[in-house]
């Protein structure tokens, strides 16, 4: 199987005189587990933001699921995200004031539909994250694994093609990091997802399909 | 937008919302208070006049007396004559005329006020109708109302006879001209045309102020309420300078301080409320968009447009200047509530209760005491309310272009 979902190609990244991201391509295929691993302060969150259409690259092109994301406007981008990627972000970033399920059907929210529709989804998918308890509690009544457990779910709520995440278990404890990265090993098998994850991890790594280096802003 | 973020996002940070919400209300409550207050104090000053049914009334001043003997004129109220009655009352928004004459009548070392009314009138002093306390009300002819403290004083009881200027007059009714209103408090009613004869033929009327059959010496009119002040200028002009006008303006001016810094000030206190409260929610407008940039990232992230992001905080905004509109109108409703307790004393000048100064009270002021009718109009809270929306919309609109300038990446930077 060869059929990349993600394309990028001499992709740059300056901030002033500083080169954080220096002439990397790469690609990803549809339903690979990548992740990118290296030193604090190597660019790979950069790299991350560049490939996940959050920055524009100072130079270079990324093609995500056949878009040119580079041309694509601010607007475009938001749609573009809102019907194709999930986000995992390492401090998970919840709404505070939204409940569990209403986090999880936020990506839903600016969409044209009954309510109800976007609770069942949002339910449906808490309960595969074993949280159909914890539908009405806010964020700051869950404790940090249930809280990266409804931002994974927020991330499928859309039934993304591809999952960016960033340092998922950076802030949980081993245990709890383990259960996370089944999770999304789980996802990743079962819908065929392709998911690239930064971590700095190299045990958690290596259980990826393939693992990307990052050293001074360039991929080994 | 979802309303029920909304609704949390006001719930769950209240401290952050809770001065825009309080500074709002609070500003709507002063302008919703202001404004009824001016009208309260404008509808008071209608009510001596209301009190008779009239919106204007007319008299004109004169010499003192030279002697107090027999039918004189008191110096407030003399000839109005019969001409300038009809030019009144053909005059444009006047709706009609009541026309009433006023004698001082000394007689047997006694003295009593003689009010000649039109009997089939409810204008004027036609509203003494409503204080009959026995008897019958007037009609035409050889038949007198009395004041019932003046008949008890003489002694005297409806089928008696009273005599006025050597008239005899049949006691038909009495009424409790004390609870009426000051402007027609007299001893004795009479029939119109009875004080107009009594008055053609005394002396004592004749040597001040010429009178004839068809004069009066007092009028009440009603007349279009938007057409008094044009009124009162035309009136002033047909009936010279020496005439008392009474209009609700003539009582207005007697009111002072309070009324003047309602109304006067009003505006200008009205625009600082307006100006302190913008500035207060467009900080909290703003400060809120600057501490939830990342929350906003998230959205961003998340696949919200700026469109939808704009949208959600306009609604919060909008949201709270709602909450604060209402808040604001239930404090402007209690506290005109309370301030509807308090009455106030409207002073009627002497000329329009004209007792004699020799008489138990006759030099004192009269006032009209009247619960201040403070009232928020329909018309007065939609203004508030969609005050309030359009300063929330206005700010949130204006606060929402920096969202553009959030980056979906700023998430991860927070990392």
């Amino acid at each position: 199987m060869n059929n990349p979902i993600l394309v990028a190609a001499n992709l740059q990244k300056s901030f002033a005189d500083l080169a954080v991201v220096k002439n990397v391509s790469l690609s990803l295929d549809e339903g690979e587990f990548v992740s990118l691993v290296g030193k604090s302060g190597s660019g790979k969150t950069t790299l991350l933001s560049l490939l996940s259409s959050l920055e524009l690259p100072t130079s270079g092109t990324v093609s995500l699921c056949g878009k040119d994301i580079i041309k694509a406007s601010e607007s475009e981008l938001a749609l573009f995200r809102r019907a194709n990627i999930g986000f995992i972000f390492q401090s998970f970033h919840l709404i505070p004031t939204l409940t569990a399920w209403e986090n999880v059907a936020a990506p839903l929210f600016p969409e044209p539909m009954e309510q109800r529709i976007r609770r069942e989804r949002a339910v449906k998918l808490l309960e595969e994250m074993q949280l159909g308890h914890r539908l009405e509690h806010l964020p700051s009544a869950l404790s940090g694994g249930e809280k990266q457990r409804v931002a994974i779910a927020r991330a499928l709520i859309n039934n993304p093609r591809i999952i960016f995440a960033d340092e998922p278990t950076g802030n949980l404890d081993s245990q709890t990091g383990q259960s996370i990265m089944e999770t999304l090993h789980k996802v990743n098998k079962e819908q065929k997802l392709t998911i690239l994850m930064v971590t700095h991890d190299n045990e958690l790594a290596g259980n990826a399909d393939r693992t990307l280096t990052m050293q001074d802003g360039v991929i080994q | 937008m979802q309303l029920i973020s909304v609704w949390r996002e006001i719930r769950l940070r209240w401290r952050r919302h809770f001065t825009a919400i309080l500074g709002l209300s609070i500003g709507l409550c002063l302008l919703l208070l202001l404004n009824a207050l001016s009208n309260a104090y404008k509808e008071a000053t209608k009510i001596p006049l209301q009190d008779v049914g009239a919106d204007i009334s007319i008299q004109r001043n004169g010499d003192v007396p030279e002697e107090l003997n027999g039918v004189v004129f008191s110096c407030s109220a003399v000839t109005i004559q019969h001409h300038e009655i009809e030019a009144i009352r053909n005059m444009a928004g006047v709706r009609s005329v009541a026309q009433a004459v006023l004698l001082w009548v000394f007689q047997d070392d006694q003295f009593a006020m003689v009010l000649g009314i039109e009997p089939e009138s409810t204008l004027g002093p036609g509203r003494l109708k409503n204080y009959m306390v026995e008897g019958r009300y007037l009609t035409n002819g050889k038949e007198a109302l009395l004041d019932e403290s003046f008949a008890r004083e003489q002694g005297l009881t409806v089928g008696d006879s009273v005599a006025v200027a050597g008239q005899s007059f049949s006691v038909v009714g009495l009424v409790a001209a004390s609870q009426a209103p000051k402007m027609v408090v007299a001893h004795i009613y009479i029939p119109l045309d009875e004080a107009q004869a009594m008055a053609t033929v005394s002396e004592g009327v004749q040597k001040v102020s010429p009178f004839s059959s068809q004069d009066a010496n007092v009028l009440f009119l009603t007349a279009d309420q938007e057409a008094i002040p044009a009124l009162s200028a035309s009136l002033s002009e047909v009936m010279g300078k020496d005439t008392a006008i009474s209009t609700p303006d003539t009582f207005l001016r007697k009111l002072g301080t309070m009324f003047a810094l309602s109304d006067r000030f009003s505006a200008a206190v009205g625009l600082i409320i307006l100006v302190v409260t913008f500035l207060l929610v467009f900080k909290t407008v703003a400060g809120g968009i600057h501490e939830r940039a990342r929350e906003i990232a998230v959205f961003k992230c998340i696949g919200w447009t700026n469109g939808n992001i704009r949208k959600q905080i306009v609604s919060e905004t909008l949201a709270q200047c709602l909450l604060a509109a209402a808040i604001g109108t239930a404090l402007a409703v209690i506290a005109s509530w309370l301030l509807s307790l308090h009455t106030l004393d409207i002073m009627i000048p002497w000329e329009m209760a004209p007792t004699p100064h020799f008489l138990p009270g006759g030099g004192e002021p009269v006032f009209r005491t009247v619960h201040l009718p403070v009232q928020l109009s329909l018309p007065l809270i939609g203004i508030a309310f969609a005050l309030s929306l359009g300063l929330g919309a206005i700010i949130s609109l204006f606060c929402t272009n920096r969202i553009s300038k959030i980056k979906p990446s700023e998430v991860l930077r927070h990392e």
